[in-house]
């Protein structure tokens, strides 16, 4: 298997002086093409500070972080931003829009930063997603005029509209009601199943126990690893029975 | 408590708080600046005009004097309380020397007098009524400030001696645009000179009551009394001495009005943003029951303080450039009575100014009324709907690259927000290009045609001497042999009676002669070329209250001849009462005649000059551009200075006020910044977004700056020159500084001042705002 991302040992932390802490403690995670992972552990355990650590959005203190073999700490913004754009795909728990663009806009927007000639074919390739998530009718309106759900697919959207090799979602279903929840789970699952690695921070013990392996975080260190088979849809049950298990063992 | 929200705000603000406070500042610092240079200059006007005793009516007259009937006239007329004739003796500018140069290059017609018995003195610079000695010698006091002479040199006149024992002021002639200068001389030194020129009368009245003026005047038209030169009365002495200083006021004022405009722009950009900002919790201190003007106070305390703050320290400044800019009025004029009541009225400008800023944030505020408590709590922010902006979608632009496209889309999305930018910009635009038009209108030879002068290479006048008509055909002859010259006319100056309304008769000059070689710009109408027609000077028209194509019954030979008027154009020669007119006539006397001659080389204009001076020394030659110069230099140069200072002052604006909007900007817009960047937008391309932006507002600002300069820009400089007695006006632009300099300038200085801006979004980090 190939690695799309190699993490040794990553040190990070905030504040200065006596205030000085660290929120990462020496994390090493490798992630496989293809792969689903998620992270699981308590509020201000340093799950979101890492995500933002593996794809470059933040800097680290020490340690390494290679994607696709490139060290990201030794790349200039431009080159990061640029495989933000193209190799990686973002969701979060609130949904990230700008106000100005209507749906469509906000979707297409990664991907025509540089391919304005095939403004058509992105257009189409979005079309083709949003229909695919259940929001075909809705891109014309603005972001104001959907609910949180329908956002939330469009985010899925934006992600994958310059077809990443990653994904990575801070609690994308976070703020979602069961039912769109599992329904965003579906779509993030068939993603995965096409090709694409994922990397989900979750709380809940149901989303987590639909993916490959689930890292637990506890004060800035990986405390523990869970592995399953690839999730088919039969086993939910017990799977989340080991992840309860396995969360109350470790007093999450 | 208020002391407290005061103190935070500011401190979070800084950068913005001091732009609002400087331009406050010098916004109160312009009024109260204008407000005691008005003052100053109305008082030292009429003190200077009081300690003189200036005539309330002058009639210039040269030619044979019947001083037995005057003083006839003058006794039996109930409205005159004083009357005196003065000599005036007019030299050849070439035959003045002082300090070993000559003023043969000066077109003012020079001349010299003696101090007056009754009234019409010439002063000192201290105000006193000067005793002048023989063999002394005071001189101008424009010559002064020019440095033509100084106190000690010699001035030569003819073969007669002088030494220069001071500088004089002349409440009549002080002024560039009075044509004459006096020089005063003893009685006996004035004997000996008196064969050097030639005598001209200044014949003078004091009235018991000024307003009867237009009566008098009347009178002195019919009695049929010496009439050979131009008229002049009281207010037209004020209106001369007033205007050079009056028009650097109104200057002032018109950049205070911009200024104050600006900080109002700062005012209502930084208000918006924080109404923005602070939006939800508006919303919620209305929910929780607090009133209205509650809030409102939160928010105007801090502009109190500014405003006061800001109006205070421009009042003080105003003490700083005072004496800078009264320098030319007391030097002229002297010290103003009133000078007491002056700071008064400076206080008023800052007050008003205090208030102005206090209304307009109250205004601005109203807003608050609008903010529903329910939509507040519940969208966080105000819902800026625009339905231009919604049909400009990223998904089916295919023209513009991405980044430009997002700045566009956003100052289409939040108009209210870039319009002040815009109007800033608008006005920095008009700041630059109204100045720049206006001196290249006035230093354009053509501009002269407005003056009422033919726009030609040569302008050569026949006056005070006799065989006029001689000596001009003597010229004449000599322009046709001379194959320089391209083109030439003669125009005879003549006066005749017009028959007014009433029946009553009135002395009008008629310049006679071909007006379609060199044509003046005609407010109305065109110039006269049948037998039958005339045309009539602006303020002549006025007068006798004719329009193009009414007739006028002129008294010639004798005979009443019925006339149409043909056109009405601007002038500024001859009290601005001048008429046009091609008919042939042998039976009025010539007053003067002015010969105009255009060169097949211009560049020879000084050459021929001197040429033709040598030549006919009884006529005064002056190259057009030199008599531009000398009759419009001190305008021409103040007005250059004037708008070099606008261009600076309006880029500084431009820069500063773009720097401090990109930063405000960049502060309400980390969020969506943040955004962008986590999926992949590097700094440079936020950079050009802004930049996109800045641009866009600024393109749609030079576009309508330019408009407006050309259209309400040209009004208002029409309305000043208009002052000068020109009536119709339009801008000659240069396009390739207009059109092409100054928008680079504004261009360069907005991307300059973008660049900085915006560096601060370089900074702004993605896991800092996208909070989980
Ligand atoms: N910019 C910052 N400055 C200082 N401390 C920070 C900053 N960002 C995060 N922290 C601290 O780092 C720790 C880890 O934060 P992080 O956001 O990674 O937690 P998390 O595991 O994602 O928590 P949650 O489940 O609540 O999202 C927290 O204690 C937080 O207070
Ligand atoms: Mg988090």
């Amino acid at each position: 298997m190939k690695k799309i991302i190699i993490c040794e040992h990553i040190e990070k932390s905030f504040g200065e002086g006596n205030e000085k802490r660290n929120v990462l403690d020496g994390v090493s995670v490798e992630i496989n093409e293809g792969e689903f992972v998620s992270i699981m552990g308590p509020s201000g355990s340093g799950k979101s500070t890492l995500m933002y650590a593996v794809s470059g959005m933040d800097s680290i203190d020490s340690g390494k972080v290679s994607f696709e073999g490139k060290n990201l700490s030794t790349l200039r913004e431009k080159e990061l931003a640029d495989i933000r754009r193209t190799e990686m795909g973002f969701v979060f728990q609130q949904p990230t829009m700008l106000k100005n663009l209507n749906i469509l806009d906000n979707i297409i927007l990664p991907s025509i930063r540089d391919n304005r000639k095939s403004a058509t074919k992105i257009t189409e390739k979005a079309r083709v997603l949003m229909e695919k998530v259940g929001i075909g009718e809705l891109e014309k309106r603005d972001i104001t005029q959907v609910s949180g759900g329908q956002l939330q697919r469009a985010g899925i959207c934006r992600a994958l509209i310059s077809n990443p090799k990653i994904i990575f979602g801070d609690e994308p279903t976070g703020a979602l009601n069961s039912k769109s929840a599992q329904e965003i789970m579906d779509i993030i699952s068939e993603i995965n199943t096409e090709g694409t690695a994922v990397m989900l921070v979750t709380h809940d013990a149901k989303i987590a126990a639909r993916t490959e392996r689930i890292l637990f975080m506890c004060d800035g260190k990986i405390v523990s690893e869970m592995r399953f088979k690839k999730y088919n849809g039969s086993d939910i049950d017990d799977r989340m029975k080991k992840v309860t298990a396995k969360m109350r063992e470790l007093g999450i | 408590m208020y002391y407290k929200i005061i103190r935070n705000d500011i401190s979070k603000s800084k950068l913005i708080t001091l732009t609002t406070t400087i331009f406050i500042a010098a916004a109160a610092m312009l009024v109260t600046l204008s407000a005691i240079l008005v003052v100053n200059l109305s008082g030292a006007i009429d003190s200077l005009m009081k300690q003189a005793k200036t005539p309330h009516f002058l009639q210039m007259h040269s030619g044979d004097i019947d001083t037995v009937r005057l003083k006839d006239f003058a006794e039996k007329n109930s409205h005159v309380d004083e009357f005196q004739v003065l000599e005036f003796l007019n030299i050849d500018s070439a035959k003045i020397v002082i300090d070993r140069n000559s003023l043969a290059d000066n077109v003012q017609d020079n001349g010299f007098s003696t101090q007056s018995e009754k009234f019409d003195y010439l002063l000192d610079l201290d105000g006193n009524i000067i005793n002048v000695s023989d063999g002394e010698i005071y001189v101008p006091v424009g010559y002064f400030k020019d440095g033509t002479a100084k106190v000690g040199d010699k001035v030569v006149i003819d073969e007669k001696k002088f030494t220069v024992a001071g500088f004089l002021r002349d409440s009549q002639m002080n002024s560039l645009l009075a044509s004459s200068k006096r020089f005063l001389v003893s009685e006996n030194d004035y004997a000996e000179i008196k064969d050097y020129g030639s005598t001209e009368y200044l014949i003078e009245f004091r009235l018991k009551d000024l307003s009867e003026i237009g009566t008098f005047e009347a009178a002195y038209t019919s009695a049929g009394l010496e009439v050979n030169g131009p008229t002049i009365t009281y207010p037209l002495f004020k209106m001369l001495n007033a205007i050079s200083d009056g028009l650097m006021i109104a200057v002032i004022l018109l950049v205070s009005v911009l200024v104050v405009a600006i900080a109002f722009m700062c005012i209502r950009f930084t208000l918006l943003a924080k109404i923005e900002d602070d939006y939800r919790e508006i919303g919620v201190m209305k929910a929780i029951g607090l009133r209205v003007s509650d809030i409102k106070k939160l928010y105007l305390a801090k502009y109190t303080v500014i405003a006061a703050v800001g109006s205070t320290l421009g009042f003080a400044l105003s003490f700083l450039f005072r004496g800078m800019l009264l320098e030319n009025i007391r030097l002229y004029m002297g010290e103003s009575e009133n000078s007491s009541i002056a700071i008064i009225f400076g206080i008023i400008g800052m007050l008003l100014v205090f208030l102005a800023i206090i209304a307009y944030v109250s205004k601005v505020l109203k807003r608050f009324r609008k903010i529903s408590a329910a939509e507040a709590i519940r969208f966080g922010a105000l819902q800026e709907k625009s339905a231009g902006a919604k049909r400009f979608c990223l998904s089916r632009n295919r023209l513009l690259h991405t980044n430009i496209f997002l700045g566009v889309k956003d100052v289409l999305a939040r108009k209210g927000l870039y319009a002040t930018m815009l109007a800033v910009l608008v006005i920095s635009t008009f700041i630059i290009i109204v100045p720049q038009n206006l001196s290249n209108t006035i230093s354009s030879k053509s501009f002269i045609t407005y003056m009422g002068i033919g726009n030609s290479d040569i302008r050569i006048d026949i006056q005070q001497t006799d065989h006029i008509s001689k000596k001009a055909a003597e010229i004449i002859r000599t322009l046709e042999h001379d194959s320089t010259i391209s083109k030439h006319t003669l125009l005879t100056t003549k006066s005749f009676k017009a028959k007014t309304e009433n029946g009553s008769e009135e002395r009008i000059k008629i310049e006679l002669g071909d007006h379609s070689i060199f044509p003046v710009e005609y407010s109305k109408g065109r110039a006269p070329v049948k037998e039958d027609e005339i045309a009539l000077s602006a303020i002549n028209a006025d007068e006798l209250g004719k329009k193009v194509g009414d007739g006028m019954t002129l008294v010639i030979d004798g005979k009443e001849n019925k006339l149409t008027v043909s056109g009405i154009y601007s002038d500024i020669s001859n009290g601005g009462k001048t008429a046009k007119a091609v008919f042939p006539d042998h039976s009025a006397d010539i007053m003067w005649c002015v010969i105009y001659a255009k060169l097949s080389d211009k560049s020879l204009a000084a050459d021929k000059t001197s040429e033709y001076a040598n030549k006919f020394n009884f006529a005064k030659i002056s190259g057009i551009d030199e008599y531009i110069t000398q009759t419009f230099g001190s305008t021409i140069s103040s007005v250059d200075k004037a708008s070099t200072a606008a261009i600076i002052i309006a880029l500084i604006i431009t820069i500063l006020i773009t720097i401090l909007f990109m930063k405000l900007l960049i502060a309400k817009d980390r969020y969506p910044i943040a955004v962008m960047k986590a999926f992949g937008f590097t700094n440079s391309d936020i950079m050009a977004q802004y930049m996109s932006r800045a641009v866009f507002v600024l393109i749609i600002g030079i576009i309508l700056g330019t408009f407006l300069a050309n259209t309400l820009g040209e009004v208002l400089a029409g309305a000043v020159i208009s002052s000068f007695g020109a009536s119709s006006f339009h801008f000659a632009v240069n396009p390739l500084t207009a059109y092409l300099l100054s928008p680079l300038m504004m261009i360069s200085s907005v991307l300059i001042a973008t660049i900085i801006g915006t560096s601060g979004a370089g900074k702004i980090k993605i896991s800092e705002h996208i909070k989980e």
